[in-house]
């Protein structure tokens, strides 16, 4: 039972504030060769013609997961050391929904933003700027809806003991949708691709020099 | 792409996916048979702990205690082991009230300075070896708890035998007393040993202005 | 051995998926050997730090230090702000596990972009719209980002991913919102993209 090494008084402040940049470096460098750099292939998982951020995200999440059960399942990560967020759960719902609408108008998220501006994009830029103005305008408007935040409150809670199954089942359970859901991309970005033959974006994409001049056509995908 | 290896095909190819998938399917079945584990239970390096003891490292002195508090330091938590009726009558600015039993599901983290206190000082060893055998690192004690702080730190009396050192430091000691709504005395002819009984310390309301804590330290979410 | 097969064989299935946006620039990872890494990343900070990653309360942190510096009364009188002024390392907000997180984001980014030669700084864009336009729905995205990840106290990556790979039930709430509503308005808004 040694991790979370910073739990147990490893390495300090100072030295936490070094492993997070590096940490960061390598978040960032994945995420910019996962194409996440660029909003148009992120906001194209919701017309269904790349669907990189799910699989990018589902692959991650079931990658974590499993790891982190394992060690602590060899008894080397003490799980409950590990920070789990509270669940309240209608100011989550609603901050969800916002994000969505966020997501499919802005094409970032706050991280994937951080990305595209590294790689020089203006549009990044004005959705981190959205960003700001957006923490601000919460922040000012926080004395109104400050009791709102606390309600649905269901404590730290996870799906194994709000479902009352095992971990282990769970577990199955997410990898079994996701992987579902990887064929299912695979079939839909195939099928997207076979109707569009990967021609309407030649026409009136590439002599602007500012356009993204291609954004994941698919032209032949087999899983 | 005349180079292509056998690395870039997997890295790319078809194959590597499915080989995940199925690595995925089959960890997931095998973790049907494990669970996940918290150190629930303790252990105890007997030794370690009694050269801790002896040595008295983990010991804060109240006086240590008044400085950091005064300088606003807020590198550390304050426990105050009181039952809850003591800790309305009179606690120390900052502390968080925790009973013993509670201790266990208390939000403080393995790496935090966390010193104890209560109105003697048993409670508050009893804490520190309760936490120390868990695993927490930074667990101090104040030597004497409440009895000590009020004798040493809100009601100070000058002894009428001091040494001119401990005169000119009394000044400071008068301050400290002072900031913390307690009044020290020098001893004349009048105060005696005979005195000493402890008056009842003004409560200082915990909305003072003098510490302010959330109640987790750390913001670990997004 | 592969040199004589033709690239769809050699990039394997997803040949076309992992095309770059800039014509010479190096190709997209495969999404799922991506997503591993990522997770395995994610997997180090829960190691190392107990905690997952995050985005945008690096964000929240200076937001709240600049409100701080405009006007000291006012963001005292705050809650919310409080809440991150408080949280750095020796009271300075940016010296905040996040914020220092958040930095290595950007220098990740920038080094994986530089060494595909996709430096390109350009816009990401529907074809059918304009720059202007473009750039008035980022600001708009990202101001309703802003709101949203404070209410879900998190992002995409903080309630997503961390959340997610934790099984915590308010960040699979959360997620499940976040894909619906996008969905539900991806075709209302299908001419940003498409």
């Amino acid at each position: 039972m040694n991790a979370p090494f910073f739990k147990f008084g490893y390495f300090g402040d100072e030295v936490s504030l070094l492993i997070a940049v590096v940490i960061g470096v390598l978040f960032g460098f994945v995420l910019e060769r996962a194409g996440f750099g660029n909003g148009r292939k992120l906001a194209a998982q919701f017309y269904f013609q790349d669907l990189a951020v799910f699989k990018v995200m589902f692959s991650a999440i079931i990658t974590a997961m499993l790891g982190i059960f394992y060690l602590s399942w060899s008894g080397l990560l003490d799980i409950s050391l590990v920070y789990k967020g509270t669940t309240y759960l209608y100011s989550q719902l609603l901050g969800g929904a916002f994000l969505g609408v966020g997501f499919i108008l802005g094409g970032y998220c706050p991280g994937t933003s951080i990305v595209a501006m590294a790689t020089g994009r203006l549009d990044a830029v004005m959705f981190g700027v959205g960003v700001f103005l957006g923490i601000f305008i919460f922040g000012e408007a926080y004395p109104l809806f400050a009791d709102f935040m606390f309600t649905g409150n269901m404590g730290v809670v996870t799906l194994p003991e709000l479902l009352n199954i095992s971990y282990g089942l769970v577990m199955l359970i997410v990898i079994a949708v996701a992987v579902g859901g990887f064929f299912g991309a695979e079939y839909l970005e195939k099928r997207w691709a076979e109707k569009h033959g990967g021609s309407d974006e030649r026409q009136s994409g590439e002599t602007v020099v500012e356009e993204t001049i291609e954004v994941t056509i698919a032209t032949q995908t087999t899983y | 792409m005349n180079q292509t290896s056998g690395l870039w095909h997997v890295l790319y190819g078809s194959a590597l996916n499915r080989f995940l998938a199925i690595a995925a399917v089959v960890l997931g079945l095998v973790s049907l048979a494990g669970t996940t584990q918290s150190n629930e239970k303790v252990t105890i390096d007997a030794r370690e702990l009694a050269l801790i003891v002896e040595n008295e490292v983990d010991h804060v002195t109240v006086q240590k205690l008044a400085d950091d508090l005064i300088r606003g330091e807020t590198n550390f938590r304050l426990l105050d082991l009181q039952t809850p009726e003591d800790f309305a009558a009179y606690h120390l600015p900052g502390a968080e009230n925790v009973q013993l039993n509670d201790l266990a599901e208390y939000p403080i983290q393995r790496n935090e300075r966390i010193v104890l206190y209560s109105g003697g000082g048993i409670h508050s060893a009893q804490a520190w070896f309760l936490l120390k055998a868990r695993g927490y690192k930074a667990v101090y004690m104040v030597l004497g708890g409440l009895s000590s702080w009020k004798e040493e730190v809100l009601y100070p009396t000058l002894a009428a035998d001091a040494t001119p050192e401990q005169v000119a430091g009394f000044a400071e000691v008068e301050q400290v007393a002072k900031h913390f709504g307690g009044a020290a005395r020098r001893g004349g002819a009048a105060a005696g040993s005979v005195d000493t009984a402890l008056p009842t310390p003004p409560v200082i309301a915990p909305t003072a202005p003098v510490i302010q804590r959330p109640t987790k330290r750390a913001r670990e979410g997004c | 051995m592969a040199s004589d097969h033709s690239p769809n064989e050699l990039y394997g299935a997803s040949a076309a998926l992992i095309r770059p946006d800039t014509a010479g620039a190096a190709p997209y990872w495969n999404p799922y050997v991506s997503g591993v890494l990522l997770g395995l990343v994610l997997l180090a900070a829960y190691v190392l730090m107990g905690r997952g990653l995050g985005a945008s309360g690096a964000f929240s942190s200076v937001t709240a230090l600049a409100v701080e510096k405009a006007a000291p009364a006012h963001a005292a009188g705050n809650e919310f702000y409080q809440g991150y002024l408080q949280n750095g390392i020796g009271g300075n907000p940016l010296k905040s596990w996040l914020v220092f997180e958040v930095i290595g984001v950007f220098l990740g980014g920038f080094l994986s972009a530089a060494l595909a030669g996709r430096l390109t700084g350009n816009v990401a864009k529907g074809p059918r719209i304009s720059v202007r336009t473009r750039l008035l729905f980022a600001l708009a995205g990202g101001t309703m980002m802003g709101i949203g990840a404070k209410f879900a106290r998190g992002c995409t990556s903080g309630q997503g991913l961390s959340g997610g790979a934790v099984l915590n039930v308010g960040s699979w709430a959360f997620m499940l919102m976040v894909f619906a509503l996008a969905y539900a308005l991806a075709y209302s808004f299908r001419r940003l993209w498409t």
